[in-house]
């Protein structure tokens, strides 16, 4: 499992090095000079370590590397599940904030984040989101001033 | 002495020590937030100076400033969020250490070794303003080039030491660096990468793209396993962890110093930028380990990742002062913000801050050596009540944290794509974090890319290629050859033993 990741990764940073080369490719030297000298060695590196891969086996890259390590304690199919629920919990999130814009975003969030996924009762559910919206509102509102969109659906309102 | 001693009392005046407190007190909330710099703080509160003194406005703005890089390091190691753009290196090894039960040793050691950081830097501003122009004024743009390079060189130390970790260090270092060119090329003005994008013509923001590769896969991992942050170890005395990281400080004092060394000389040099100077000061943390089972520890909780970038972090911001008021150089962004603050207040950067206001310089020393120490003080009294925050269920932590770290990433450009960029290297950092490819050298690259990339062009506009022969680039390389080989030579059985 891991050896495919590594060879589709490889190949994914093969690609993005491949699309930079070729467009800087047909830049001005000024403009294409630095990405280009960045991303041929990019590709001849991946190459090796994809040949490395290939040729040598699966091999956790030896040597102690600066790395933190996930849990591994975790059966792998509600590791798998677990991983998939919080990516669309995430991009849930920035689809709402996308609508309506983060001031209604933040309370909707979080209660349907609390109440369905960590299935919190009622009233603490109620009760952090209000606090949560509080936190939000103003600290980053009112004392800091921060300027947050209106969603498209307000826009598309007209509010 | 008597300059440095005036500069004391004025900082002591009732009006400016309030003043510092309120600053401190910003400073401290600042820190906590994800992604909202002290950069950004600076310059909201600058319409706040116009009826201060000049010393009562510096004890209000240098104040928040230094406390905010302190502050950063705690939400780096409760959560696994870089609180500060300046404090992403924490998070390698102090959320690890969370993660096992030692939060309030870790922020013991982030916060001694922040203020350890913060004194040297303050005494070195003290010091260096007679003596350091000819340092600032050798280095120009080929040297500065080279140093970022000797930068880069560090990727050796932040991956592993068998040849496909070493491949795979340095391609993610190169894509770092290449994510580092979208957007406008400063030379000629021409667009890379930008994919008829506007919001890509500045380039990627840094805040988005750390918070997501550190933050969102440590979220992950929490949700995956479904616990607190510290799992199921024991609510240990977390007064004897707390204590413990104060004492680490002093066990490993010499790292310490040294690495504080690195954020002085780093934040002298202008545009370095802390950024930089956090993960030089990391990777000698990795470089001290004696051999390659000490090295090991790296990454999964050692005490020394935490004190290197803690202390280099603070001293950088007396070195960046350096440079600031001397010359008027800003040292980074926040500087160059000050810089405006120094206009306010009809004061010029240059000989008159060394002779005329000296005074005022010194209570910026000042400024910068008390609002550490008391931020640290009382810090240090809370501290246990933070770190229990980590025996928290996840499931309530969860949404709180998603909530920082998303709207600290959407403040980098107020654009719904900030949240999308944060998301997309999340994902990036949870496959590189699961395949074993080192993130710390993506981050590096891509801190450097673009300095890297300016300085080349104006040593070669300015010099062609004779640069290459200046006796202090000479030196700068044999510097970098010694950083690569150093960890080769240090761990030869490991290198030799990796079956690569």
């Amino acid at each position: 499992m891991a050896r495919k990741g590594n060879l589709l990764f490889s190949l994914f940073l093969i690609a993005v090095a491949g699309y930079a080369a070729f467009s800087a490719w047909h830049w001005s030297f000024k403009t294409g000079f630095f990405p280009l000298s960045l991303a041929i060695p990019l590709i001849i590196l991946v190459v090796i370590h994809l040949v490395l891969e290939v040729v040598g086996g699966s091999e956790k890259a030896s040597g102690p590397a600066v790395e933190t390590e996930f849990a591994a304690d975790v059966p792998p199919e509600v590791a798998r599940r677990r991983v998939v629920e919080i990516f669309s919990w995430i991009a849930g999130f920035i689809l709402i904030v996308f609508l309506l814009g983060f001031p209604a975003a933040v309370p909707l969030f979080i209660f349907s984040y609390l109440k369905m996924q960590s299935h919190i009762g009622w009233l603490q559910s109620i009760t952090l989101t209000a606090g949560a919206w509080g936190f939000f509102y103003f600290l980053f509102q009112r004392l800091l001033n921060l300027q947050f969109e209106a969603g498209v659906i307000q826009t598309w309102m007209g509010w | 002495m008597e300059a440095f001693i005036d500069g004391l009392f004025l900082v002591l005046q009732w009006k400016a020590f309030s003043l510092m407190m309120v600053g401190m007190a910003l400073g401290f909330i600042v820190g906590l937030l994800p992604g909202i710099g002290g950069a950004a703080t600076l310059a909201l509160m600058i319409p706040f100076v116009f009826k201060m003194s000049p010393v009562e406005a510096f004890a209000f703005l240098l104040g928040m400033h230094s406390v905010a890089a302190t502050t950063g390091d705690i939400t780096s190691i409760l959560f696994g969020v870089p609180g500060e753009g300046l404090s992403a290196a924490t998070v390698v090894d102090g959320y690890p250490m969370a993660k096992r039960g030692e939060a309030g040793r870790a922020l013991g050691a982030a916060l001694m070794s922040s203020l350890v950081g913060a004194l040297i830097g303050a005494l070195t501003l003290a010091l260096a303003i007679p003596i350091v122009r000819p340092l600032v004024l050798t280095f120009g743009s080929p040297e500065l080039f080279m140093l970022s390079v000797i930068g880069i060189a560090c990727i050796t130390s932040l991956s592993g030491l068998s040849l496909r970790a070493q491949l795979r260090g340095f391609a993610t270092g190169l894509l770092g660096l290449l994510l580092s060119t979208i957007g406008q090329e400063r030379q000629s003005g021409s667009l890379r990468f930008d994919m008829g994008l506007m919001y890509l013509w500045e380039g990627l923001d840094l805040v988005p793209v750390l918070v997501g590769i550190f933050a969102i896969p440590e979220l992950v991992d929490l949700a995956v396993r479904g616990t607190s942050i510290a799992g199921d170890k024991p609510a240990v005395n977390l007064s004897s962890g707390v204590m413990e990281g104060i004492k680490d400080t002093f066990r490993h004092f010499w790292l310490v110093f040294r690495c504080s060394a690195i954020g002085v000389f780093v934040g002298i040099m202008p545009g370095a930028g802390g950024g930089v100077a956090q993960w030089m000061a990391y990777a000698h943390a990795v470089q001290s380990a004696k051999d390659a089972k000490e090295r090991e520890g790296f990454g999964k909780g050692d005490v020394r990742g935490v004190l290197g970038p803690g202390a280099a972090n603070n001293s950088k911001e007396g070195g960046d002062l350096i440079p600031t008021i001397a010359f008027g150089v800003p040292g980074s962004g926040a500087m160059a913000i000050l810089l405006g603050a120094f206009m306010i207040m009809g004061l010029v950067p240059g000989p008159d801050m060394l002779t005329k206001h000296l005074t005022v310089t010194y209570s910026m020393v000042w400024t910068l050596a008390i609002a550490n120490i008391i931020t640290v003080l009382l810090s240090l009294a809370v501290l246990n009540h933070l770190a229990k925050l980590t025996n928290i269920r996840g499931g309530l932590i969860i949404p709180f944290v998603l909530l920082l770290v998303f709207v600290g990433s959407y403040t980098a450009n107020n654009h719904i794509a900030d949240l999308i960029v944060t998301f997309c290297f999340g994902l990036l950092g949870y496959i590189m974090v699961r395949l074993g490819w080192p993130r710390p050298p993506l981050v590096l690259g891509f801190v450097l890319g673009k300095l890297v990339e300016t300085y080349l062009f104006i040593s070669v506009s300015r010099y062609g290629f004779s640069w290459l022969s200046q006796p202090l680039v000479l030196l700068l390389i044999a510097v970098m050859v010694v950083v690569v080989v150093y960890p080769f030579v240090r761990e030869k059985p490991a290198w030799a033993g990796g079956g690569d």
